[in-house]
């Protein structure tokens, strides 16, 4: 119908063309373009109303999931590693140590290659999505346009500033170093708003709000604040953070099971350290966000809630608690071993209280892998007396399970106060007075946590969702921040009894923090494949259904070998990444590279702080290792 | 932490895993737990005593090069391993409950879409085809004799329009009313009032008017979420008017008077 009407109405309007001032070219092009134009016409109308385009063979919703798996994993990374840089900079500013603003120096130079990556993969998907998901995309571009131009010129501004950052590292030292670290300061806020503002395209998917009239500015500001929006926010710039520790940690890693000489031993066991320190550290207020997006879901859509929590996906937290609760050991399995290596003679002294951590990690994992509701055969429900196990009814509700997270964070953090701790002896009047005081808070406080959760079975769920559980959370925090500044205070004075040996470490823990970067990214694909799933068959969740053919959520079993395969990718890119970056530095180091790579292991004099793990020795010089 | 033989390392906490992941297994056998979860009681057991094995370990000799590699490549392999295989002995969702949902609320609304209209005219004049060939097949069987009309073909599209009332059931159920709304003593509450009486209070009319205008009608004792708007102002778009209709037809129907529902209010 529509090609007949244009042809049409060329009929009618080419006479008109004979009588004008036109040549007889003029009216022979026309008619030699004639099939051309109708022709794009009939394009343009059916490209209208296309709905979705499909890739043979790998589907299109796969290949959208890896590439945006690859694009987010990289951004978290592009986005975590500045952080977690800036973090190294104010440690080795405010600590005199140049090994830190080394190591903050050595993971910028990364984020040059590691952006272009992302934004490579970022355009790749843009792509996509506009070919294979149109109708989606031109909705979200109605509703989402000025946030666009405001994402544009965040970019421009972080690009701008990254450069500054990076090429003014050895300008701006001494006196200005202020100013860089200001820059970094702005390299991280416009790095948020790049984060924050997809997050509102894909938040808006999963808990959308009416619109209503008003402005595009206005329509697109509305949309933005929807109510996962934030939840999703914090939970992603911890997550960062945490991806970058232990992305940084896995690099040294890896560097640590291949270096050959001592000084590349010591630099990269100390680097492995201070990955670590970062990601655990980001890591205990991790399940603190995740809840407070949990809530924000119900709180939107119950049901939605309801399929993530105890629904289709119920099982996929089983999976979750798994991958966390490895993450928690490795992370632990970390901090102990440095406790034996690094420290000659701690091991036995501390040998017992480990053993119990890690029993009490154990106990905890098993029950946060505690399934509320059974999948049995008729026979089993009818021997258990119901769907519901006597036992398992008891342990695998959110009181027990946000019980024993909260005690899985303060059996981390006290690994972490033990390993501070070792190899020195306090020498303040009030050491006594000061661990009586935190071992009172600790014994209170663990106690308390535990209450609060069995007492959470005995009240209504929203007294326990919305006291219970945020006491127990408190009590939590608290505990930690008391206790870090009590013991910065302590090993201030301390005399230290066994130096810090760096390089000693077996080669298990090289594994080991390739085992928490792993985990990491496994969670990272797993709960985005958690939340797209939630959305079930909508694109937009009661606004915009899915009716692709790749409408269904796959299988656990399905999505996890995905997700495998995603991690495997990512590593890779980011192995090349690391390759790349580093490239330069085996070809200048060359034959001093003894000498050059010594530098790092040097300690200053003054106070180390706990982050450096290092011996406080005052008034030397250097700690030669 | 004294450096230990590997084997003796091994065979001591590997044989405290196994003695204490069987005494899990019994004791969860005894309580008549799930065999997937005897059989997971005993891999928890078997993790605690790998992790225990592993504070103790030795010192493993260093890898150099691509062996280093390759035994990174490994060890990924085993942790990805792991990873699925655990993934895929968790009891599995099956995609196809969720596409048996998804094509019936597809065959619905393109039933309803003028494609639709157009794909029932062709099946029902290809359905009308098949039987004047039946007929005509019959009528030459029978040299011209009764002709044998099987009613039960043309009553296909009295099934295609279905009961009104079950097709609203199964709008209640699609666009998941139940989240908001307690009937038949399931489903939330809190956002919205329940429904059970709800017939007896609004005339279908009404009802359909605070579907398609939730700020219409407001029930008594439902001011903050009134005020917030918490029924989405959404179903007008989303829903055909047929399917309105059958949701309406259903509402009509809830007429248990034992039930205390709120009393709604004209707002509009």
């Amino acid at each position: 119908m529509k090609s007949r009407g244009t042809v049409e109405n060329l009929q009618s309007w080419l006479p008109k063309v004979k009588h004008s001032s036109l040549s007889g070219w003029s009216v022979f092009w026309v008619l030699l373009l004639l099939p051309a134009f109708v022709w794009a016409q009939d394009a343009a109308t059916q490209a209208m109303s296309v709905e979705y385009r499909d890739i043979p063979w790998i589907g299109s919703r796969n290949l959208v999931w890896i590439v945006a798996q690859q694009h987010l994993l990289l951004a978290g990374f592009v986005l975590g590693v500045p952080i977690f840089a800036w973090i190294c900079e104010i440690v080795g500013w405010r600590s005199k140590e140049p090994r830190y603003d080394k190591l903050a120096k050595e993971f910028t130079k990364l984020l040059t290659s590691a952006y272009a990556t992302t934004a490579l993969f970022g355009g790749i998907l843009l792509f996509l999505l506009i070919g294979l998901y149109p109708k989606l995309m031109a909705y979200l571009s109605d509703v989402f346009f000025p946030s666009f131009i405001a994402y544009c010129i965040l970019f421009l501004l972080e690009t701008a500033t990254l450069y500054i950052y990076w090429y003014g590292w050895d300008a701006l030292q001494g006196n200005k170093k202020g100013l860089h670290i200001f820059l970094g300061f702005l390299l991280n806020l416009f790095a948020l708003g790049i984060m924050i503002v997809p997050n509102s395209w894909a938040t808006f998917q999963a808990s959308p709000v009416v619109l209503g009239d008003g402005t595009a500015i206005e329509r697109a500001w509305t949309a933005m604040q929807n109510p996962t929006w934030w939840p999703v926010n914090i939970h992603r710039l911890i997550a960062n953070v945490v991806l970058g520790g232990f992305i940084c940690g896995a690099y040294a890693g890896v560097r640590y099971l291949l270096a050959q000489t001592k000084e590349e031993k010591d630099h990269y066991d100390w680097m492995g350290y201070v990955g670590n320190f970062i990601g655990v550290f980001g890591m205990l207020p991790l399940p603190f966000a995740g809840y407070w997006l949990m809530r924000e879901v119900y709180q939107y859509n119950q049901q939605m809630g309801i399929t993530l929590m105890g629904g289709f996906l119920a099982w996929l937290f089983i999976l979750q608690a798994m991958l966390i609760g490895v993450l928690f050991l490795g992370a632990n399995y970390y901090f102990w071993m440095g406790i034996a290596y690094r420290i000659p003679g701690s091991a036995q002294s501390y040998k017992r209280p480990i053993l119990a951590m890690l029993v009490v990690l154990m106990v905890c994992l098993g029950v946060w892998m505690t399934p509320h509701s059974l999948v049995a055969s008729l026979a089993e429900a009818q021997l258990m007396g119901g769907t519901h196990h006597p036992l398992l009814g008891v342990f695998g509700v959110m009181s027990a399970k946000m019980t024993v997270s909260n005690l899985m964070i303060l059996v981390t953090f006290m690994s972490f106060i033990m390993y501070w701790r070792a190899g020195k002896q306090e020498t303040a009047a009030w050491a006594k007075v000061a661990k009586a005081v935190m071992g009172a808070l600790l014994a209170i406080g663990g106690i308390a946590v535990v209450v609060l959760g069995v007492w959470g079975y005995f009240v209504p769920a929203i007294i326990r969702i919305n006291y219970f559980s945020v006491a127990q959370v408190l009590i939590v925090l608290f505990i930690m921040v008391t206790f870090t500044p009590l013991t910065a205070l302590l090993m201030k004075s301390a005399k230290t009894t066994t130096e810090m040996v760096w390089g000693q470490m077996p080669i298990r823990a090289g594994y080991a923090l390739v085992l928490n970067a792993v985990m990491v990214i496994l969670l990272m694909s797993l709960m985005g494949y958690a939340r797209s799933s939630s959305r079930v068959h909508w694109h937009i969740y009661g606004v915009m259904r899915d009716t692709s053919e790749y409408a269904y959520s796959p299988a656990l079993g399905y999505a996890a070998a995905f997700m495998s395969l995603n991690t495997f990718l990512f590593c890779l890119l980011v192995s090349f990444i690391f390759w790349v970056a580093t490239m330069g530095d085996k070809v200048k180091k060359g034959p001093e590279q003894g000498q050059a790579a010594e530098d790092p292991t040097k300690i200053s004099g003054g106070v180390t702080p706990a982050m450096a793990g290092g011996a406080p020795r005052v008034g030397e010089e250097t700690l030669k290792i | 932490m004294a450096e230990q033989s590997l084997t003796r390392n091994i065979m001591k906490k590997g044989v405290i895993g196994v003695v204490v992941g069987i005494i899990l297994v019994v004791a969860a056998r005894a309580t008549h737990f799930p065999e997937v979860f005897q059989f997971m009681f005993f891999l928890y057991a078997m993790l605690g005593a790998l992790v225990f094995i592993l504070l103790d370990a030795p010192t493993m000799p260093r890898l150099e090069g691509a062996k280093a590699v390759i035994g990174l490549i490994i060890f990924y392999a085993v942790l990805s391993g792991a990873y699925i295989g655990g993934a895929s002995i968790l009891p599995q969702y099956d995609p196809e409950d969720e596409k048996g949902k998804i094509d019936k609320v597809l065959k619905m609304r393109k039933a309803m879409s003028e494609q639709g209209k157009a794909e029932e005219l062709i099946a029902r004049a290809k359905e009308l085809n098949d039987r004047a060939a039946s007929i005509e097949k019959q009528l030459q069987s029978l040299g011209g004799g009764a002709v044998v009309v099987d009613d039960a073909a043309g009553s296909s599209s009295g099934a295609a329009s279905g009961d009104l009332v079950a097709l609203g059931k199964e709008q209640w159920e699609l666009q998941e009313c139940y989240n908001c709304h307690k009937l038949f003593g399931q489903g939330g509450k809190k956002r919205g009032p329940i429904l059970d009486n709800i017939g007896n209070l609004m005339k279908p009319e009404e009802l359909r008017e605070k579907i398609l205008d939730p700020k219409s009608w407001k029930a008594e004792g439902f001011d903050k979420q009134y005020e917030k708007g918490k029924m989405p102002d959404k179903y007008k778009d989303l829903m055909f008017k047929a399917e309105v209709d059958a949701l309406v037809a259903f509402l009509a129907t809830l007429k248990d008077a034992s039930v205390n529902t709120p009393k709604p209010i004209k707002m509009k």
